[in-house]
This record gives structure tokens, C-alpha cells and sequence, in this order.
């Protein structure tokens, strides 16, 4: 090795050793360790959109939209028009734009409520399990969403109850304040893709039925709303679309709203 | 030397005005100082040749000194002194019977106090006078001697008894009182009255003070502090105090009966004063519970009888309603009723504004409460015992419900708990009104967003780690190190400037600096909080779900803030300081909380052995809708009372109060001699304070009394060997002077 591609050779290990440990606190959002930026950064909201950037199952692998990842789906303009949405139809003081985090982030426990899409695809491993029972036990809420047939629930479930094995997942009784907290929810339709204003049906896979689930704490207070076999993202994501039916939207942002709500009153 | 030099002693000069004899002229005075002064300085003019002018104005000093102490001489200086008239003044002796003064190292106080007296009458100086003699304990008692006095009284009341030796007295000429007493008084002490009253008799009080002001060997339960009232299942802090005058590791204990609830070690670690310990006391069921606290130093302590204090707790199985009206959907607004819904005592309803035009109600014990909004009327709003008013500007509400919310803590005594928010505070207007006399803080204008969404530290003041609302641990080290270890709140506001009578409990680290975060005062009947964060929330979702500080935190501020509400029927029931009577005050108001007149009010006391009584109260003519009267038990124990009100021979309501009294053991408290006291009783008058060892210049304090008939006594100075000493002074050194410049 001659002199000159030696130093070349330090210099860029001496650039690995200070960039790495600043990528990787970028990427898990660093721990609270006193006046770090985030306490002292101003919040830019009492609400923050949350979208959990899960790890994917094999099938989420294989899935994904022009190489975007699962969890992405409907990004970032699901999040822009609902919480627009918030803002002018609530007295909820909403950021203008969301956030992004992982399940097994520090950071999740300054946002109580949280997003996650396409749910059939996530894989939360044993830290991401934990840190979300904890998060929701706290006071957390989480709402997940776009997930149909059989094989998705399947999926879905296998990571769910790593979080809460001995928790029921039940469905969503009528007079369940979720439903009805701002907006009476009584009348409900399954609200699907934009795939719809191709296709003209409102399922997908084997998902014909939509259901409302949930599962609650022990004081009956609903910590995770299921969303299942229906796509509240796509309906908010596209609620700019002259073709997408504004009763769906309506109902989207509705459920959305409510969710939130609830989540903040309960 | 001092009498020798001049005549006469200091303590003369200090009581006596120096006076001329002289009837000379002013004219002829400065005529002949004229001259001298004239013939000094012509004869010194007349030598210039032989010294230099700084020597002849020397020697021009000296001899006009010396010309000006002979004119003194020949004005006739004389002291002019008032002395009491021989034969026709009385002095007042009294001495303090009280139970206190049978404490004594060698004899009692009492001994030592009358063996005082017995000298002090032998006195030449008081031959002359008549003495009165006086037995002081709750009352003044004139004796013939004190031949038979004994320490029995059980209670001291120096300021009355004084008071009334004064009144007594004063038949005949008095020239002064003097008192023999430790200054142990168990009514209350001197009051600033008192005081004026007796200084008003113009006779000087001298105190003498008996026994000791530091007893180390004895450790004393002054005082015990709780609630009250409280709710089943509460674990009540109890402040206690304690006087020692060493160092020494002692244990608090707590009985309830036979039953020992609690236990402290107590580290008394100054030589002396008062130690502040808090005792935690759970309390599960609901009942009277006379608890007893003592404090145990070991066995050599010399007065066991102060060693424990009895106070009655009622733990009352009682509901508290508490309306939380908040402007937006919030996490602070979620998870405050998340720690709130476990506390069954408190029902907790909120009127949550989700919308422009909508408001979500929780908490609601029927459909129709709160169907109208925010309440109306003053009995609607007066029902609840506190009120939490979150991020919702001031404009949300009425100018008549903004007052009305002023009334509710100003008049119905209930509490109102302000927090911040982008709509709260100041930057919700709410300093631009009524209510804005009741905050503890003067609010910035609503044109000044105070509001910041940026973390911030929570730190215990001194004074919020006195109060058990702010306690997350027994020890006060244990509670600071919790407070220190909560992770920050979300948000912060800024307050504007506390009021005078506003408490800082917590503070706030901020980026900014440090600001208050928790203020309280008191603001009429109730009280008024700012919790200058809307963040606290924090603590819960950063603290494993095990964590319970977060819902304490929130569940003892409530409970504090619904504890000191008064409800519209009460009952009080009161010892004075010398526990000789019980003073029962009853208040009875509707449910708008006015006063109810036209209502007789008596009440029935009922001791712990049945035996009851019927009294009636008498209504406070400066308080409508109080009533009030002492009641004198006969015996010690447990005094239950109900005070019935009736209207035209019919009950309209009815309130109950307990107390424990104990007859006869004040006095084996605040055993230590009380010299404070007796100063400011003497120093008041015109006396002087005397201890037992210097008691020498007691019969001149007689001699020279300004009170009662006195004369004038003249007493020449002139004559004074200081005087011709002076003089002769003042010459020698002229002469000295002279000859050393060769000017003679």
C-alpha cells in the first residue's frame, strides 16, 4: 500500500467512525437524554401523524409499490388531507405534516397515537412487540388499517399477539363511544381502494366483509383499532380524486377523526 | 470612680435631666462670655511677638476652655431627677402559680420566684411602699401573702392577668408592677391588643424571669398537623413538630387506639429549636379515628406528659364533583381522566369543547347535566367543589358566567385549578377579566402568545415539598429524588408576575430559564392553582405503565383542591390555646351557598361516655350565616357535636363535628422559660426585663419609677471632683506650655 492511498484509506475510516453513530440516531430518534434537539425543538402541534415504519413479513418482501415499502402505502398524502381534515373539522391542534417511526422507537411515547397500513405485511419482531405493549398499556393508541382476506389476517395476527398474547381481539360493539364520540358511525360501509373506481368492487383477496375490531385494556378502553378488509388510507389519499365517492371519503375521515378523538378522551 | 468623680452613679445620670440653677440672664451669660472671650484674645495679641500664631491659639484653646467651665460652673448644673414620694406609691408583686412553675432544679420556680419578692419587699428602698401581692395563672388573684401560694393553675394567661392586676390595682397610686414567672403562657401569648392596653396604664411592668430557657434532657410534641377530614382509604401526611434542645435520633409513632399505624424515625439534628418531621398515616375505613402521635427520645426524658398530642380525623365516606371544562381535545385533557378514574371519591365531569360547535360531556352523572354548556346559574356551578378550566379562551363563556366562576371560589370556597394551552392563560384573555383577580399570577396580554410546545423540567419547590399533595415518597430526600427523576412535560406557559400572596410549589426548567409552574393562593373562601403546563401527560407515556406517579400526582392535586372546598352546611369545632373551652362555629348557606338567616341554631355535644349537652349559638352579627358559642367542657375525651338548624320549630339542616379535648396539659407543655415574652411585656411599658442572677439595680428601678406620686429631687454637679480636676488640668497645661515656648 503506498503512502497516499493509505491516508485516503483513514481518512475515509475516520469519516465511517463520526457518520455512523449520527445515521444511526437519525434513524432510531435518538433516547431522551436531557436538552438533546428534541427537547428543545418547539412541537409543531398537539397532534402528530404517526406512521409506523414496520419490518415486512416474506410476503411484504415480495410486495411493495414501485418500490416503495409497505408501510408507506398511500404516503404521504393520506396523512396531509386527513389531517387537513382534523384541523378544519375538529378543535384538534394538528401538525401540518407526520411523522414517521419504527415499533420499537424511544420516541413513539411522545405520540400517542399512531398509524399503521398495510398490517397483512408487518412483521414486529420481539423488541417491536414489546415496545408497542408498553405503549399502548401507557396510553397509546393505534389504529391499523388496509388489510383483507385470510392469509393478510393471518399475517396480521401472528404479530399482534406477540404483543398481547392474552389479549382478545373483539369486534367493536355499536355503542362503543369510538363510534360515536363526535360522529355517529352507525352506518357503516365497507370503504375500499381506489381500485374501486376501476373495478367497481369494494373488496379485495377474500376480504368481502368489512370489520371494525379492537382490542382494550383492562378498564374497557379500546387500544388498537382493527380496521379490517376496508381502506381508510386510500379514501383519505384520495379524497381529491373527482371519481372516488365522496361517501366513502366522508365515512374515512369520519372513522379517522373519531379514532383520534377517542384516543384523545380516553 | 464614677460616683467618686462625679458625685453621683451612671444609672443617676441616666434617669435624671441636667438642669441650671442659675436665675442670671441670658444677657448677662453672653455678656460674660463676651468679655472673657475678648480679654483672651487681646492679651493673646498683646504676646505675638513672643510665639507664633499657632502657639497662641493653643494656648487661646486651653483658656477659653477653662473660662468656659468656670461660666458653667456659675450657671449652677444640677440633675434633676423623679423619684417616687416616700409613703404614698403601691407596687404590685406577682408571681406566676401556674402549673409550670413546680419545675426546678434545685426547688421549684415558684420557691425561687417568692423567695425573690420576700427580698426584694425587705428592701429599704420599698419600706417606703406598699406592696399588693398577686397570684397569676389563667386570672390575676390578689393574696395577702404568698405564704400559701402553690403551682396548681392550669393554664398561664400573662396578658389578661396583667391586665386585670393593673384595673385592680390602680385604686391607689401604682408605680410598678413587677412579675415573677418562666413566661410559659398557654393562651395564646401577648397579642398586639394586649399589649397596647396594658402600655396604655402607663406603669412599668418589670419581669423577672424564672427557670430555665434550654432544657436538653426534655423533647416536647409541640405541635400535630392534618386535615381534618379525609377520605377513606387516604394516607394523610402529618406535619409534627417537635422542641429539643439537643441533639438526639428520635421515633415518631402513630396510634389509633391500641393500634399502631405508623412509625418514624426522626433525626433531631440541631442543639436546639424545632425539628418538622411528616408522618405518612394510612387510614382505610371510614369513622372518627382519634389518633395519638408520640415522639420517644428515651427514657431519661424529663417531662413525658408533652411527649404525645391527640387529634381527632374524620374519615368520611364523601363524594367530590369537580367540572373540568377544557377548549380542545388534548393528551393533558386524556390523561388526567385516565388518573382520575380510578379515585372513586371524586367524580370528575368535563365539558370537552371537539369542535366549533360541539362539546362531548364525560363523567356526567345524567343526561341533563351539563346539556346547556358551561353552567349558568350559581347553584349549578356551585355544586361541584372544584373547577379545572383548560386551553379555552375566556370568550367561550359570558361575562356573567365569568364572574360567576369569580363568586365560586370567592364566595361558595371552592377551588379553581387553571391550566395552560394555546387557548389557556394569558393567551386565552382570561387576565382581561374578572377572573383574573382570583389567579395567583397577573396574566400577560392575550396579545403575547406565552404558550411553548418545548420540553420542560419539573422541580419541587420548599414550600410545594411541605404539602402532601406534592409527595411521592415519606422522606423528603426519597420525594426529591422521585421529583428529580420525571421525565419533562410537553409544554410550558409563561404566567406573568406572582401576587403577593401567591406560592410557588413547582418550578419549571425551561429553555427560557426557570419559571413558576405549579402557583396557589388563597382568594376568598377557596383557592386558586396555575399549572403553567399542559404536559404532564408526559410523565405517564415516558414512565413504565407500573409508574403510578403520574396518576398520584393528578389524584392528590384534585383531592387537595376539592379537601379545602367548604360545604354549605359546616361545623367547626375549636380549643383555644389554654383548652379550657371549645368553641363551636356553625355556617349554613343554600345551595347557591348565601348565608340562611331567619334559622335558630342549637347544638347537641355528646361525649364518648353518652353524656350530652344542648347549647344554643348565638349568629355572628359581622357574618351572616355563621353562628357561634363556647362550650366548656366538663371532662376530657372525645366530644362528638351536631348543630341542628330549624326554622319555625322545624330542622332545615344539619352539621356534625368532632373534637378531642384534654383539660390540665398545657402547662406540661412549652415548659422553657419564655424570656421573649416577658421583654416585650416589659419594654412595652417602660419596665425592664430582669434574670434571676442580676436582680442588684431592682430597687432603683423602684426608687426611680415615673408612674405613680412622685418629686423632684435636685442634686447638684458643679461640685464634682471631675470638675476641679478639669480645671486644674486645663491650667497645668497652659503653664506647661508656656514655659516650653518661653512665653511666660
Amino acid at each position: 500500500m503506498t503512502k497516499t492511498s493509505g491516508n485516503m484509506t483513514a481518512i475515509i475510516g475516520l469519516l465511517m467512525i463520526i457518520g455512523l453513530p449520527s445515521i444511526a440516531t437519525a434513524q432510531s430518534g435518538g433516547r431522551e437524554t436531557g436538552r438533546d434537539e428534541s427537547t428543545t425543538r418547539e412541537a409543531p402541534g398537539e397532534f402528530e401523524f404517526v406512521r409506523l415504519a414496520y419490518s415486512v413479513n416474506q410476503y411484504g418482501r415480495r410486495g411493495g409499490w414501485g418500490g416503495r415499502q409497505m408501510w408507506q402505502t398511500d404516503y404521504p398524502d393520506a396523512e396531509h388531507h386527513f389531517l387537513r381534515g382534523v384541523g378544519r373539522l375538529t378543535r384538534v391542534e394538528a401538525a401540518p405534516r407526520g411523522r414517521i417511526l419504527t415499533p420499537s422507537s424511544d420516541e413513539l411515547f411522545d405520540y400517542p397515537w399512531i398509524y399503521a397500513v398495510e398490517v397483512g405485511y408487518w412483521h414486529l419482531g420481539d423488541r417491536d412487540a414489546q415496545n408497542l405493549r408498553e405503549y399502548l398499556l401507557r396510553g397509546g393508541f393505534l389504529m391499523v388499517d388496509d388489510f383483507h382476506g385470510t392469509w393478510e389476517w393471518a399475517a396480521f395476527i401472528a404479530s399482534m399477539e406477540r404483543v398481547f398474547p392474552d389479549r382478545p381481539i373483539v369486534d367493536i360493539p355499536e355503542d362503543d363511544e369510538a363510534f360515536h364520540v363526535i360522529y355517529d358511525l352507525d352506518h357503516r360501509i365497507q370503504i375500499p381502494s381506489r381500485m374501486y373506481t376501476y373495478s367497481g368492487v369494494t373488496y379485495e383477496k377474500d376480504g368481502y366483509t368489512p370489520h371494525w375490531r379492537g382490542i382494550y385494556d383492562d378498564d374497557g378502553r379500546l387500544m388498537v383499532a382493527i380496521n379490517f378488509n376496508m381502506d381508510i388510507g386510500d379514501a383519505w389519499e384520495h379524497a381529491d380524486w373527482p371519481d372516488y365517492p365522496e361517501n366513502m371519503t366522508a365515512l374515512a375521515y369520519r372513522f379517522g377523526i373519531n379514532y383520534l378523538v377517542y384516543a384523545m378522551t380516553h | 470612680m464614677f460616683e467618686f468623680l462625679f458625685n453621683y452613679s451612671s444609672e443617676d445620670y441616666a434617669r435624671s435631666e441636667l438642669v441650671y440653677a442659675s436665675d442670671w440672664p441670658i444677657a448677662v451669660v453672653v455678656a460674660l462670655v463676651a468679655i472673657s472671650v475678648a480679654g483672651v484674645l487681646v492679651s493673646l495679641f498683646r504676646r505675638r511677638a513672643y510665639a507664633g500664631w499657632l502657639r497662641l491659639a493653643a494656648i487661646g484653646v486651653l483658656q477659653l476652655t477653662m473660662l468656659a467651665l468656670v461660666v458653667w460652673v456659675l450657671l449652677q448644673p444640677n440633675l434633676r431627677t423623679e423619684r417616687l414620694r416616700a409613703g404614698e406609691n403601691t407596687v404590685a408583686f406577682v408571681v406566676d402559680n401556674s402549673a409550670s412553675m413546680a419545675y426546678g432544679e434545685n426547688g421549684s420556680r415558684l420557691s425561687a420566684a417568692i423567695g425573690v419578692l420576700s427580698t426584694l419587699s425587705d428592701d429599704d428602698n420599698t419600706s417606703q411602699l406598699t406592696l399588693r401581692h398577686y397570684e397569676m395563672s389563667n386570672s390575676a388573684l390578689p393574696v395577702l401573702s404568698f405564704a400559701e401560694t402553690s403551682p396548681t393553675g392550669a393554664t398561664t394567661a400573662i396578658g389578661p392577668s396583667v391586665k386585670s392586676v393593673l384595673l385592680e390595682a390602680r385604686v391607689s397610686p401604682l408605680a410598678a408592677v413587677i412579675v415573677a414567672s418562666d413566661g410559659a403562657d398557654t393562651a395564646g401569648g401577648l397579642s398586639a391588643t394586649d399589649i397596647a392596653e396594658i402600655a396604655a396604664f402607663g406603669v412599668p411592668v418589670h419581669t423577672i424571669g424564672v427557670g430555665r430557657a434550654v432544657i436538653a434532657e426534655d423533647i416536647e410534641m409541640t405541635e400535630v398537623s392534618l386535615p381534618a377530614k379525609v377520605l377513606p382509604g387516604s394516607t394523610v401526611a402529618a406535619r409534627v413538630s417537635i422542641r429539643h434542645d439537643r441533639q438526639t435520633p428520635a421515633q415518631v409513632k402513630v396510634y389509633d387506639g391500641d393500634d399502631l399505624l405508623a412509625v418514624q424515625d426522626v433525626a433531631l439534628n440541631t442543639d436546639a429549636g424545632v425539628s418538622t418531621a411528616w408522618v405518612d398515616v394510612e387510614l382505610p375505613t371510614a369513622g372518627h379515628r382519634q389518633l395519638r402521635f408520640s415522639v420517644d427520645a428515651g427514657d431519661d426524658d424529663l417531662e413525658q406528659r408533652n411527649n404525645s398530642r391527640s387529634t381527632l380525623v374524620e374519615v368520611a365516606n364523601q363524594s367530590y364533583k369537580v367540572l373540568y371544562y377544557e377548549g380542545e381535545p388534548r393528551w393533558e385533557y386524556k390523561f388526567l381522566r385516565r388518573a382520575m378514574d380510578q379515585d372513586d371519591d371524586i367524580q370528575l365531569a368535563s365539558l370537552l369543547r371537539v369542535s366549533q360547535n360541539k362539546f362531548y360531556r364525560q363523567g356526567i352523572e345524567s343526561p341533563q347535566q351539563l346539556e346547556a354548556g358551561f353552567p349558568s346559574a350559581r347553584d349549578e356551578l356551585f355544586a361541584y367543589d372544584a373547577l379545572i378550566i383548560g386551553s379555552v379562551e375566556a370568550a367561550s363563556l359570558e361575562p356573567a358566567q365569568i364572574e360567576l366562576i369569580k363568586e365560586f371560589v370567592s364566595e361558595r370556597g371552592g377551588s379553581l385549578l387553571m391550566l395552560a394551552g394555546p387557548s389557556g392563560l394569558g393567551n386565552g384573555g382570561w387576565g382581561q377579566t374578572a377572573v383574573a383577580d382570583v389567579l395567583p399570577v397577573s396574566l400577560p396580554p392575550s396579545t403575547r402568545d406565552t404558550f411553548f410546545r418545548k420540553r420542560a423540567l419539573a422541580e419541587l419547590t420548599p414550600q410545594g415539598g411541605d404539602l402532601q399533595m406534592l409527595r411521592f415518597a415519606e422522606s423528603d430526600t426519597d420525594n426529591l429524588k422521585r421529583w428529580s427523576e420525571l421525565p419533562e412535560v410537553a409544554d410550558y406557559q409563561v404566567t406573568g408576575n406572582l401576587k403577593p400572596a401567591a406560592a410557588t410549589l413547582l418550578t419549571a426548567q425551561t429553555d427560557i430559564g426557570r419559571i413558576p409552574l405549579l402557583i396557589s393562593q388563597p382568594y376568598g373562601r377557596g383557592h386558586a392553582y396555575v399549572l403553567a403546563s399542559g404536559g404532564t401527560w408526559r410523565w405517564q407515556m415516558s414512565m413504565p405503565v407500573e409508574d403510578q406517579s403520574h396518576e398520584v400526582f393528578w389524584r392528590q392535586l384534585i383531592r387537595a383542591t376539592v379537601a379545602s372546598a367548604p360545604e354549605h352546611v359546616s361545623l367547626s369545632a375549636s380549643t383555644d390555646a389554654g383548652e379550657s373551652n371549645v368553641h363551636l362555629r356553625a355556617e349554613f348557606r343554600d345551595e347557591a351557598f348565601r348565608p340562611v338567616d331567619g334559622i335558630g341554631v342549637s347544638a347537641v355535644a355528646t361525649h364518648a361516655d353518652g353524656s350530652t349537652w344542648t347549647v344554643q349559638l348565638q349568629p355572628d352579627t359581622n357574618e351572616p350565616g355563621v353562628y357561634e358559642t363556647e362550650f366548656v367542657p366538663d371532662e376530657s375525651g372525645t366530644w362528638y357535636f351536631e348543630a341542628i338548624a330549624e326554622r319555625e320549630g322545624e330542622p332545615v339542616d344539619v352539621s356534625r363535628a368532632s373534637i378531642h379535648f384534654e383539660t390540665g396539659q398545657a402547662e406540661h407543655f412549652n415548659i422553657r422559660r419564655n424570656s421573649t415574652l416577658l421583654q416585650q411585656l416589659s419594654e412595652a411599658t417602660g419596665g425592664q426585663y430582669l434574670e434571676m442572677n442580676a436582680l442588684d439595680g431592682l430597687p432603683d428601678l423602684l426608687r426611680y419609677s415615673s408612674s405613680g406620686i412622685t418629686e423632684q429631687e435636685y442634686r447638684p454637679i458643679w461640685d464634682a471632683p471631675a470638675v476641679f480636676l478639669l480645671l486644674f488640668m486645663i491650667k497645668a497645661g497652659e503653664w506647661l506650655l508656656r514655659r516650653r515656648w518661653s512665653t511666660i
